[in-house]
């Protein structure tokens, strides 16, 4: 199947359309004063940023940074077996066992937010980083799970049968076929675990207490004060799209 | 009193004056002879158990001269009395009252996770009935005796009597934004807002409620005019509205942008020095000025309310208390600042400190006077008008 | 002979339980108590007694059934437009490099609420495309049929749906489809016999999620969507703007009537993939 310049072309234009409009937000940032009828900033400065790191940025920042990681690391280990049991359609009713692990991504999590206070609060979870990553695992398992289980199937037990008969010790059959096999869906679900858990607003205020995060930092100047916000938004973004780039990777080539 | 250092230096010095004046209730040794008078107050108990604590003030955290003046105004203060004070910056009173709920539904009456919350009158109403308050504390303060106890908007909030379970500590009053450059006269009343809006049509507009400032335009219609007759008013305007009425903006800060983009000719806000904040902001030309509509501006105050189960109630007061304090108080209506008016009655305020609040009313983008103030309605009568503003204007 | 086999299905349904288990009693003991109080808020108001009001109230606001059909709406032309467009943005970008991938999935880590606040600086009156074109063609912020509110979704959802079906479009997929090919399948006949195959269950899957978040979420609608009928989410935070005590069971019953929905919605697309694909 030979690339024209045409498929190229469609490529690059879909690429643009949905990655330029996101340029405004880096504008927005940087500009002091940006009012109709001006199609530039008329007042290009750095109030935005000032404002933005002069608060707990910085603290926020490395909170949300750990409890991600921790919390995204604890559901791939939780969600690997699960997800492999649902893609391999090894349950008689699959769908019952599916939808209680997607129930949180079904349910709003503006639903059940002050119910998991109230229980967090009951379970004496509240107020530390464990707690944190246990309320935000709520909220990431499930898209761990969902996604992670289209990865695997009849192809990924066929290879790893063929492994098998070769002599590989179950180590290094998870080590150099399984993990090959799943390798870009892993890492779609690692990155979207991650992204959820660093997204996280409602669980992250009511159960952290207060402890600074980055959402928390930032969703109040959304509507008020768009400079700051969008100020901020870069630095919430910097270690976001470092993980696509990395996701977008793994799926391009596997090992 | 070296621990003051590190406040601004002209705080510092309102606020040496004022401990000079026994008003601080500092329980320092060399503060002089007026602390002999306070060394039985209770209140030196009280400062003594917030000494180490740290306060958990949840407020909105969405305007960058409110974090300011928390930051660099009332956290050195209240660490000068030993208490460190951090705040926890939400989008809606909501999310505070939240948790406290949460608290008391998990049976946690003690060593609850939310210290201080900025209050507003229907959430407060809300939880009084549910006793979710401390009780008969904000009277006892030392500072409360700066306030004018025959004010109702000080001892009531949404006509709720406050009884001692939340503090003041801001004025609010609902103005009105025009741009001088492109309207030459703004109307003086609602009448001659509809008047305009006919001349113009596609030109008002006003915040959908139950957003808090378009829910507080409504009331003023209200107050103005009698509900029925509001009612009637708001049909008639709709049509000659913004989008001829069909779509409205759902908070005041879209509002704003509409004004500063130049698709309508008014903004509206219940933060009294707002028009100074959006031009700081680069939001608002400077040609834009305030007005009223009507004989006075809607009037409301600002309180601060410490959840029966907090954690570090005593700190908690001390906060609340250094909020009312005068040296506070002036910094918070100094215009290069927050500027918005003072709660106290500056009558009762030593005649040394009273300079420092004449300037709060001082500059372009402020009114000189409020007119007579219009008193906020009941709280549970929010909620009924702006069903009735749904049914009837919204979807009819 | 069948005893013995017997006995390894029962051992393998063992493993498949204690695969299960971790996940699911995580879930479970976590989860399950933020449910209970949701629905216990629904039913009993604080310092109060069981009852139905909240239920009831909810039932006769009359902007409740309006406020019913928009977000249905809402939620089944986002849903199917975001993976139509998933789709075919997956197939024509699969071969291309990194950097057209990457940059087609930026809007992924954004959260909606900036995703919705970039849609208000391009086309809100007096916005970019405003100002660049001297007025607009046509409405999408604030308009009646809430089309910018799906634009934005199908805008942040198709990167994410896409996402999903190119990891599952890899070099195992090509190989396949390269033999099709030289067994004389043609282009159509690939696509339905070999690519739909392995991105079904990718699509199925991040179809409930993208519309069990159209259905609860309020973020997009509050900030683009018109000021009439709101969503039932931008209908739950009302009730609670103001006293979050009168409102909260309202908001409640109202959440969970919509997570009701979005389950519904769930049990539904597994059941239709199943019947599209014949397994």
């Amino acid at each position: 199947m030979a690339e024209s310049r045409l498929q190229r072309a469609l490529g690059a234009l879909l690429a643009a359309a949905f990655a330029l409009p996101l340029v405004v937000l880096v504008v927005r940032a940087f500009a002091d004063q940006w009012r109709a009828p001006a199609l530039l900033p008329q007042v290009w400065g750095l109030r935005g940023v000032e404002l933005a790191f002069s608060g707990e940025a910085a603290a926020a920042f490395g909170t949300s940074m750990l409890v991600a990681v921790v919390t995204t690391a604890l559901a791939l280990v939780l969600g690997w077996p699960a997800a492999r049991v649902l893609g391999e359609r090894r349950l008689r009713r699959p769908a019952f066992a599916f939808l209680l692990l997607a129930m949180p991504l079904l349910v709003p999590p503006y639903a059940t937010g002050a119910g998991l206070t109230e229980w967090f609060l009951r379970l004496d979870l509240t107020d530390t980083i464990a707690g944190l990553v246990l309320a935000h695992l709520v909220a990431v398992l499930p898209y761990v799970v969902v996604v992670l289980l289209s990865a695997f199937g009849p192809q990924v037990t066929a290879l790893e049968e063929m492994a098998r008969a070769n002599g590989l010790a179950p180590l290094q059959r998870w080590r150099w076929v399984t993990l090959p096999a799943v390798r870009p869906t892993l890492a779609a679900a690692a990155f979207l675990g991650f992204l959820v858990s660093w997204s996280q607003y409602g669980s992250s205020l009511a159960v952290g207490g207060g402890r600074p995060m980055l959402p928390v930092v930032m969703l109040p100047f959304v509507r008020s004060d768009p400079q700051v916000a969008a100020s901020l938004a870069l630095l919430f973004l910097v270690p976001a799209v470092a993980a696509l780039a990395l996701t977008a990777r793994a799926a391009r080539s596997p090992l | 009193m070296p621990a003051q250092s590190r406040i601004p230096l002209a705080l510092a010095l309102l606020a040496l004056l004022l401990s000079a004046c026994g008003g601080s209730d500092d329980a320092s040794p060399d503060a002089g002879a007026a602390k002999t008078v306070s060394s039985s107050d209770p209140f030196v108990a009280i400062q003594d158990e917030a000494r180490g604590q740290t306060v958990r003030w949840w407020m909105y955290g969405g305007d960058d001269r409110i974090n300011a003046y928390v930051k660099d105004v009332v956290a050195p203060a209240a660490k000068a009395k030993g208490v460190t004070l951090r705040q926890v910056p939400i989008t809606d009173t909501a999310d505070a009252v939240q948790r406290v709920v949460a608290e008391k539904r998990a049976g946690k009456t003690t060593g609850g996770g939310v210290d201080l919350i900025w209050i507003n009158g229907e959430n407060f109403a809300g939880g009084k009935k549910v006793g979710l308050w401390l009780k008969d504390w904000s009277t006892a303060l030392p500072s409360a005796r700066y306030l004018d106890a025959s004010d109702p908007t000080i001892t009531t909030d949404f006509q709720i009597p406050v009884d001692g379970q939340e503090a003041p500590w801001s004025r609010a009053a609902f103005v009105y934004a025009y741009d001088s450059a492109k309207v030459k006269a703004p109307p003086k009343d609602f009448d001659g807002l509809l008047a305009y809006a006919k001349a113009h049509p596609g030109r008002v507009t006003y915040p959908a409620p139950p957003d808090f400032t378009g829910s507080a335009f409504v009331r003023q219609v209200v107050a103005a005019k009698g509900e029925d007759a509001a009612f009637a008013y708001l049909k008639a305007l709709k049509p000659l509205m913004w989008r001829k009425g069909k779509a409205l903006p759902k908070s005041e800060a879209e509002l704003d942008g509409l004004f500063a983009d130049g698709q309508v000719d008014f903004a509206m806000s219940y933060e009294f020095g707002f028009i100074r904040n959006e031009v700081r902001k680069g939001s608002f030309p400077k040609s834009v000025r305030p007005f009223l509509l009507g004989k006075g501006a809607l009037a409301n105050v600002s309180f601060v309310t410490i959840p029966a189960n907090a954690a570090h109630q005593a700190g908690a007061k001390v906060v609340a208390d250094l909020l009312l304090s005068p040296a506070l108080q002036a910094a918070k209506a100094d215009p290069k600042g927050l500027g918005s008016p003072t709660v106290l009655d500056v009558s009762k305020v030593d005649a040394a400190e009273r300079a420092a609040f004449e300037s709060s009313s001082s500059g372009p983008y402020v009114l000189k006077s409020l007119g007579t103030p219009v008193e906020e309605f009941a709280a549970d009568a929010v909620a009924p008008l702006e069903a009735r503003w749904k049914r009837e204007v919204l979807r009819g | 002979m069948e005893a013995r086999g017997a006995a390894r299905l029962r051992a393998e349904r063992r493993r498949t339980r204690l695969a299960l288990a971790p996940a699911l009693g995580v879930l479970t003991l976590l989860f399950g108590g933020a449910l209970a109080g949701a629905a216990r808020t629904s039913f009993v108001p604080l310092g109060g007694h069981a009852t139905l009001d909240a239920w009831r109230a909810m039932f006769d606001d009359p902007a409740f059934g309006d406020s019913v059909r928009f977000t249905l709406q809402v939620t089944v032309l986002s849903t199917l437009s975001s993976c139509a467009l998933a789709l075919v943005v997956a197939l024509a970008v699969r071969r291309r490099s990194l950097a057209v991938r990457a940059f087609l999935s930026l809007p992924v880590p954004v959260p909606h609420l900036l995703v919705a606040l970039t849609a208000v600086l391009w086309l809100a009156p007096g916005g970019l495309a405003d100002r660049a074109l001297g007025g607009l063609p046509l409405t999408l912020v604030r308009d009646d049929l809430g089309l910018g509110v799906v634009l934005v979704y199908v805008y942040k959802e198709t990167p994410f749906l896409v996402l999903l079906l190119l990891a599952a479009m890899g070099e195992a997929l090509a190989t396949r489809e390269e033999a099709a090919a030289v067994l004389g399948a043609g282009p159509a006949q690939r696509l339905r016999w070999v690519v739909w195959p392995a991105v079904r269950t990718p699509l199925v899957v991040g179809a409930i999620v993208v519309a069990a978040f159209v259905l609860g979420a309020f973020e997009v609608p509050l900030t683009v969507g018109p000021s009439y009928p709101p969503t039932l989410a931008e209908f739950a935070l009302q009730a609670t703007q103001g006293d979050l005590l009168a409102g909260e069971g309202v908001a409640a019953a109202t959440l969970l009537l919509t997570a009701a929905a979005s389950t519904a919605l769930a049990v539904l697309a597994v059941r239709l993939a199943k019947d599209v694909s014949g397994g």
